[in-house]
């Protein structure tokens, strides 16, 4: 056709310079999540008296890495969409403490069945989110300050609903299944991790509402000119928060096997910090799927190779290690995603002060 | 006579490709009101960033009472005694007037103790030389416009301010207001102080000011003494020759009625009874000073600001426009004047900068369809001669004039019945400039309706089929295309002339 003859040469160029720029951190993170994990295997695995291979160097250990990032995982992929709009969501933490309770009150006190229970707290879970929607969307309150009090509001409402006492316990085995067992080789929640990765990535990567998404966190005054449906894309990405964090709640009980009213305490943080290492700015308009589990996989591996390390366990210090690492590999990630641009913004400015310098002036 | 208090020869300014001004001359003398006028963009706002320092001249001369001054910044302009009162007041709402006026005047180290008995003398001793009642621990927020302006001004006496320039002061005053604010001008004066006033309103320089100087262009057309040369004298200074650039003609007539406004207004935006149709094939050109209410109506027409009263007719349907997806479901385009802030998104890539108002028609899955997303930008990339890298650079790699033409681009894609094209060639260099316009024009022909909305007086007189001047927030007339620009500045400025 008549379209590459019109072309200059460069058009192509150009595409692949932009890709390379997007990928660059994925990237960078990548090598890291590998020296991370080779180092743990050579400085975390050991053989016990028994001959036999034990620390991070075993499938078991591999699989329960998985296991235990599945929920902060999703948190991660409900926060990825949220913070690409330039929103945050601090309650989805609470939501999925909230959501644990309801189920379990919704099986043992209602005596509901466990497939109708699941599905009237996934409900919840969307209902949870479009207060959260409502509130950001048709008041325009900021999303820090709203999910701040639905934060505190859900876990209050947890622990008045348990009275701080009750755990829900003695759950099925068949549905224990869902936390605890292995399917098709993967610990079984994992598959509903990675069904929901994938879904978000579409969503984000492939259709007009992720497309809506980024353009919001760049310029939500520049979407609304472009005829946008800028209220109802930001309350679906709450709403979707809502939900992913109800399926964090189911998997997190059935890990467990028992709901409690302070499930996830905290998670929503450690998810923020997976969605920001991952590349996604927290100034909205860029980051990816891929970013957010490469992001999620780097803590989940520091965490528990930490507690592989013979120091760690001599001085018995796991949390506080992993709490230390994990900062300073945010801070590190962040501090590289900006250093480029610091260092190029410093050579013009440089040179633009030397010129403005008149020659003469009695 | 002692050399005057402020002399610049022979500015030149440029913007990039742009010459903002280009060898202006202008005298001050003290105990003098020297009005500044011109049309939009003659560089008015040019001249007064050189005088305080905010912006460097590329050329010429500035001296202060005889003293050539070199590299004024804003804080040695300050020094030197130069304020400048804006339109919209700088100061900060949740302090109190004392406050904010210690905060201007004094240059303490962050250690001193503050002095808050002093503070409030001094307020009072100021507020009251220029006959303004306002208590020195009254806030900021809690102040109207025009009392904000007086605290700008004590601030200007209390600095020590032997040149005070007004940008447009009056604009948002009562005429009670305006008359208090005449007579701290004339005390400014009798204490020998210059002002610089800048001013739409003709009546009012006539009345207050000593001597009147007009910009055009970027060039000094005339200083005069006021006594000396009428309104009709002004504005023919002002509009100058015949319209010099040679705009591309409508080839043939329009055609029916495609938007019809009866009575339309909305109280938020200050717009009210507009009343004009525009019909296919035509381009209605929208004229007016900066604040008539243009983009505010645009912003009615596409739902931002939605009207409260009269009736939008489009295509013989009697449209409500809630929000900017109403317009865009009817048809209505609109290319805001805000181009980098509203037009454009910077930082993506060309394509989704185009595709963005047709994710519906482009993408009827929601599923991305990226070949046919590029074929798409690539059409208008070649069908406006857009320069860029390609489809996939960022749109902020682009220049003006070419970021102009991709947010047109995103619109014409949505084949839009009516386009509201808001100051389409602001800040775009001159060769861009004579593209976009036989862009519109082709467009017209085309059988699209057009509204276009400009300051630049010779664009609307040169493109429109007919005219519409605003002034006020309502509709004052429609004049034929190509009218003398007196008339239609006499139209805008609210005089007869």
């Amino acid at each position: 056709m008549s379209t590459a003859a019109h072309a200059p040469a460069s058009f192509n160029r150009y595409r692949r310079d932009w890709r390379a720029l997007l990928t660059r951190h994925e990237m960078l993170l990548l090598y890291v999540l590998i020296a991370e994990w080779l180092f743990f295997y050579f400085a975390g695995t050991s053989t016990n008296r028994r001959g036999v291979i034990v620390g991070f160097g075993t499938w078991d250990r591999q699989f329960d890495i998985l296991r235990h990032s599945c929920e902060i995982g999703l948190l991660a992929l409900a926060l990825t969409p949220v913070i690409i709009t330039a929103g945050i969501d601090l309650s989805v933490g609470s939501l999925l403490g909230l959501c644990a309770i309801l189920f379990g009150k919704l099986w043992h006190d209602a005596g509901l069945s466990i497939p109708v229970a699941i599905g009237l707290t996934l409900g919840i879970g969307a209902l949870a989110g479009a207060l959260n929607a409502v509130l950001i969307t048709a008041l325009r309150l900021p999303p820090l300050i709203v999910t701040l009090g639905t934060y505190s509001l859900f876990r209050g409402l947890a622990e008045a609903i348990t009275r701080g006492s009750i755990t829900y316990t003695d759950f099925p085995e068949t549905f224990l299944f869902i936390g605890q067992e292995r399917w098709l080789g993967l610990p079984t929640q994992a598959w509903i991790f990675l069904l929901v990765a994938l879904a978000m990535g579409l969503l984000l990567h492939r259709t007009t509402y992720g497309r809506a998404f980024r353009t919001i966190g760049l310029a939500p005054e520049g979407a609304r000119y472009a005829g946008l449906p800028v209220e109802r894309r930001l309350a679906l990405v709450y709403v979707l928060a809502g939900l992913i964090a109800a399926i964090a709640a189911i998997i997190y009980t059935a890990r467990l096997g028992q709901a409690k009213a302070d499930a996830g305490t905290g998670y929503e943080l450690f998810a923020i910090t997976a969605v920001v290492l991952g590349g996604t700015s927290i100034f909205g308009g860029t980051g990816t799927i891929v970013g957010t589990l490469l992001g999620v996989a780097a803590i989940a591996v520091l965490k528990n190779g930490l507690a592989c390390l013979p120091v760690v366990m001599r001085l018995n210090a796991a949390e506080e290690m992993s709490g230390l690492f994990t900062g300073a590999l945010l801070l590190a990630a962040l501090t590289a995603s900006v250093l480029p641009k610091i260092l190029s913004n410093l050579r013009p400015r440089r040179h633009s002060s030397t010129q403005s310098i008149p020659p003469l002036s009695p | 006579m002692s050399s005057p208090l402020l002399a610049l020869r022979q500015i030149v300014k440029n913007y990039g490709g742009v010459r903002a001004l280009r060898g202006v001359d202008f005298d001050l003398r003290a105990g003098e009101v020297h009005a500044l006028l011109g049309e939009n963009g003659a560089g008015k706002s040019t001249l007064i960033k050189i005088v305080t320092g905010a912006h460097a001249p590329d050329g010429g001369t500035i001296s202060l009472a005889g003293q050539p001054v070199a590299d004024l910044t804003p804080a040695s302009a300050r020094a030197l005694g130069i304020a400048c009162i804006y339109q919209q007041p700088a100061l900060f709402p949740d302090l109190t007037v004392a406050e904010n006026l210690a905060l201007r005047l004094d240059a303490t180290s962050a250690h001193a103790r503050v002095d808050w008995t002093a503070r409030r003398a001094r307020a009072t001793a100021l507020l009251d030389r220029i006959g303004a009642a306002i208590a020195p621990d009254t806030e900021v927020c809690t102040l109207s416009m025009p009392e904000q302006q007086l605290v700008e001004i004590a601030c200007a006496l209390g600095s020590g301010a032997r040149i005070v320039i007004m940008d447009e002061p009056t604009a948002s005053l009562t005429q009670k207001e305006q008359h208090l604010l005449y007579a701290v001008v004339r005390d400014l004066r009798k204490n020998g102080v210059g002002v610089i006033y800048i001013s739409h309103r003709l009546e009012e320089i006539s009345a207050l000011a000593d001597r009147v100087t007009v910009l055009r262009d970027g060039q000094s057309v005339g200083t005069h003494a006021v006594g000396d040369i009428n309104e009709a004298g002004l504005i023919r200074l002002m509009v100058g020759r015949e319209v010099a650039q040679i705009y591309p003609a409508a080839e043939s007539a329009p055609g029916a009625p495609v938007l019809s406004l009866r009575g339309v207004g909305c109280t938020a935006s200050g717009v009210h009874d507009v009343s004009f149709d525009v019909r296919a094939g035509e381009i209605f050109g929208l004229g007016g000073l900066v604040g008539a209410g243009r983009t505010e109506l645009a912003r009615i027409l596409f739902g931002l600001t939605p009207a409260d009263s009269g009736q939008i007719t489009l295509a013989g349907e009697t449209l409500l426009l809630r929000s900017p997806q109403d317009a865009v479901a009817h048809g209505i385009a609109y290319v805001p004047e805000d181009r980098r802030r509203h037009g454009v998104v910077l930082e993506l890539p060309i394509a989704q900068n185009i595709t963005m108002a047709v994710h519906r028609r482009l993408f009827p899955t929601t599923w991305l369809r990226f070949g046919a997303e590029r074929a798409l930008a690539l059409d208008y990339i070649r069908d406006l001669a857009v320069k860029c890298a390609g489809p996939d650079a960022p749109g902020g790699s682009l220049s003006g004039g070419n970021q102009q033409k991709i947010a047109l681009a995103r619109w014409l894609a949505t084949r839009p019945k009516l386009l509201i094209l808001d100051e389409p060639t602001q800040g775009v260099d001159i060769g861009a400039k004579s593209e976009i316009h036989k862009i519109i024009r082709r467009l017209a022909q085309e059988g699209l309706a057009v509204i276009l909305i400009s300051s630049d007086l010779p664009e609307v007189i040169g493109m429109g089929d007919r005219i519409g001047v605003m002034a006020h927030g309502t509709l004052r007339t429609i004049l034929p295309g190509g009218s003398d620009p007196h008339t239609v500045m006499a139209a805008a400025l609210g005089t007869a002339a």
